[in-house]
């Protein structure tokens, strides 16, 4: 049962403008989730880039967004200055969670205390209540090898603040026509020109340049590079 | 999970700006374009406020409303009565609003120092 902990944060939203909020604000659609439903969508700056990756949750009475602890503080900030007057609170449930993924693509049933989100066909995220959570038995160095066989970006490795959602594997979060969002005028063109620039690839260690590797394994790596030509700026 | 009922999760200060004291300006085509909507009806005001959203952060929302159940300060441009939200008057001071004629139809368009860059299609800024 391959667990690996999460440095994630837990942000609990509640009003009666969350979703149409959180939509305007992130490049999936969010505004139409129901009660139990989870989508994951992309928080982005007005050049596209990544300001954090969310798995957004409705819940009965709250929409809880689940991102990488890295990136809570500047994803609040972005938050908390857009508000304005619409009806949203937020608060931090961060500390009195922990965080976790199964990787093991196997339905399972968990203690009530965890609460599962199947956010891929092989990944459950599971958010514990502190100190309730399940054993990790997978390393960080397990996990990135996975991670590369899987193709799969990470928060800090291939999502970052310097990459917009299209070159580090997260095309699929981004919704085609949702309407307006922070930084959706650069995505919509970069797709209606087909040009998107770099790309995430898996690629024998060796095979580009060290300063495009964004996660190394014994074998392989994962880069984003130029498609055409991984060797090239 | 624990999501925070049982007040274990501290609630986020949200920073408030400062109101500050709205001045704003209508062009002489806005201002015929609101004498028509409004029709000499002075009980009505044009609520000039601000939304998150759109491709650049803000987007503009003007209304043509009775009255609004928001902290507003209410301005005398023109004769005409103009309600501005405190919470957004950071926003919106020194903005100038505008009629333009568009291929597509005309409208209201929102002349802002405050705005850093503005959207293609002009309705929302950062």
């Amino acid at each position: 049962m391959p667990i690996v902990a999460r440095d994630a944060s837990l942000l609990i939203l509640r009003g009666a403008d969350v979703l149409e909020f959180v939509d305007g604000l992130s490049t999936n659609l969010v505004k139409d989730l129901k009660v139990g439903e989870h989508v994951q969508t992309v928080f982005t700056d007005r050049n596209a880039k990544i300001i954090d990756l969310c798995t957004c949750l409705q819940r009965d009475s709250f929409v809880a967004l689940i991102g990488h602890n890295r990136n809570r503080e500047r994803l609040l900030n972005h938050l908390n200055t857009r508000i304005l007057t619409s009806d949203v609170t937020i608060s931090d449930a961060t500390e009195s969670n922990d965080f976790f993924l199964d990787i093991s693509g196997i339905k399972k049933e968990f203690d009530s205390e965890i609460t599962s989100v199947k956010i891929s066909e092989s990944e459950v995220l599971l958010v514990a209540s502190k100190g309730t959570g399940p054993e990790i038995d997978m390393s960080k160095k397990e996990w990135d090898e996975w991670r590369i066989e899987n193709l799969r970006p990470d928060v800090g490795h291939e999502i970052t603040e310097s990459f917009h959602p299209f070159s580090c594997g997260l095309s699929a979060l981004v919704h085609t026509n949702k309407g307006c969002y922070i930084g959706q005028e650069i995505l919509a063109r970069m797709r209606s020109r087909g040009t998107f620039g770099r790309e995430l690839k898996r690629l024998k260690n060796g095979d580009c340049k060290p300063a495009f590797v964004t996660t190394e394994g014994d074998t392989h790596c994962m880069a984003i590079v130029r498609p055409s030509n991984p060797e090239s700026h | 999970m624990d999501c925070g009922t049982c007040e274990t999760a501290p609630a986020v200060v949200i920073t408030k700006p400062e109101p500050v004291t709205v001045s704003l300006t209508i062009t002489e085509k806005a201002t015929s374009m609101l004498a028509d909507a409004f029709d000499g009806d002075d009980s009505h005001a044009l609520l000039v406020g601000v939304s998150s959203g759109g491709c650049s952060g803000y987007m503009y929302d003007l209304q043509i409303v009775e009255n609004t159940d928001q902290d507003v300060q209410e301005l005398n441009v023109d004769g005409f009565r103009v309600l501005v939200p405190n919470a957004t008057s950071h926003l919106l001071n020194g903005i100038e609003i505008d009629f333009v004629e568009k291929m597509m139809g005309g409208g209201f368009k929102i002349n802002n120092p405050n705005a850093d860059s503005t959207c293609g299609c002009g309705e929302s800024f950062s």
